[in-house]
């Protein structure tokens, strides 16, 4: 249980996705200007990195392992995230077209960015139980949202605060974003 | 009868403090009812290639704007391949987010955690998983017709959008 306890820590805050990892920098950027777009994303993201995680591990297991092709691996995984991204799409779509078309304008369903990868081949790293595989990617998932949401509130700030002119927008972006880079760092002594 | 002026840009609406806004084309106007289908920028589709590239298959850019075509009912003065600005409540947006994806993933971990519990095999969890996440989506039908019911998912135009002229470098034009 304590081992359990310190892997999902470790995959939320040690090693997280975005800060220690630096995966899925695109939407980090891109989606943090406002909080509830920040929330909806990684509400987003933390469905799709959990749900082709768990996929990708029956692969992995039952597919790619047994029959030697191991190192089909990355192209295999990119097609089952693909191929969950479009399911999850599909489901959404059929069941309920309001829900689909209101998300769709504001959150990307197609959330297939390098950290639903990423947090994939880490799992093959780790030879964990399928549940463990889960619990890890949802709370590194977890992780890239907690990230996410605390870099929208400070860009929130940022944006309304009286910055040098040169430094408005993306540059004190990127400046938030390795301080907070470094912050994360103190999470490190956790695992030790 | 037109409901709102969008004719200027100006004249229309006001984005709320709460509300979030996002670009929209129109594709269609019926009688009392538009249709618009969302503008998406960037990646696929957004490359200096786009136009040589021509795809228009599954999973596209062009093909999933497609897909996501909404209509907003009232009567506009738009036309067919008018920008307009629409919005949803920020708070609309979480709900929506949380419903569409906490329900089914909070739903697969009960499931799948019940199955490991019971059985204690991969496979059997991995099926639990399953389960619960069709049954999640069954759950999430009904709980977004709630909310639709409420009027939370419906778009509102907020205004026409007119491109931005930088009339600061020699030659601008407006391209309105």
């Amino acid at each position: 249980m304590r081992e359990t306890l310190l892997l999902l820590v470790s995959a939320a805050l040690v090693n997280n996705v975005i800060l220690a990892r630096f995966l899925g920098l695109c939407s980090f950027m891109g989606v943090t200007t406002r909080i509830d777009t920040a929330v909806g994303m990684g509400m987003a993201t933390t469905f799709v990195i959990t749900v082709s995680s768990m996929a990708d591990w029956a692969v992995e297991t039952w597919l790619l392992v047994p029959n030697d092709l191991a190192y089909l691996r990355t192209v295999t995984f990119i097609l089952v995230i693909a191929g969950a991204v479009q399911f999850t799409e599909m489901a959404v779509r059929k069941l309920s077209p309001s829900l689909f078309q209101m998300l769709g304008i504001y959150l990307p369903l197609i959330t297939t960015n390098c950290a639903v990868l990423g947090v994939a081949l880490l799992l093959v790293e780790g030879r964990m139980s399928f549940i463990n595989s889960a619990l890890f990617a949802f709370f590194s998932s977890l992780g890239y949202s907690l990230v996410m949401v605390m870099f929208a509130g400070l860009r929130e700030r940022l944006a309304v605060s009286d910055a040098p002119r040169l430094f408005e927008g993306p540059p004190l972006g990127f400046i938030t974003a390795s301080l907070l880079a470094l912050a994360f760092m103190g999470f490190s002594g956790i695992s030790a | 009868m037109i409901d709102q002026d969008l004719t200027r840009y100006d004249a229309a609406g006001q984005l709320a403090a709460d509300e979030s806004a996002a670009l929209a084309r129109v594709v269609a106007v019926e009688p009392g009812l538009v249709w618009l289908e969302p503008m998406q920028t960037g990646s696929c589709g957004g490359c200096a290639s786009a136009a040589a590239c021509g795809s228009k298959g599954i999973g596209t850019i062009a093909n999933r704007l497609e897909a996501r075509r909404f209509a907003v009912p009232g009567h506009f003065a738009l036309r067919v391949g008018d920008s307009v600005e629409v919005a949803f409540g920020n708070r609309n947006l979480v709900r929506a987010a949380t419903v569409a994806y906490v329900v089914p993933l909070l739903s697969a971990f009960g499931c799948a955690g019940v199955a490991q519990s019971l059985a204690g095999q991969d496979g059997l969890t991995l099926l639990g998983a399953v389960f619960g996440l069709l049954a999640g989506f069954v759950a999430m039908k009904f709980v977004a017709r709630r909310l639709e019911a409420g009027g939370a998912l419906q778009a509102r135009i907020v205004r026409r959008h007119l491109p931005t002229i930088d009339f600061s470098y020699p030659g601008a034009q407006c391209d309105a």
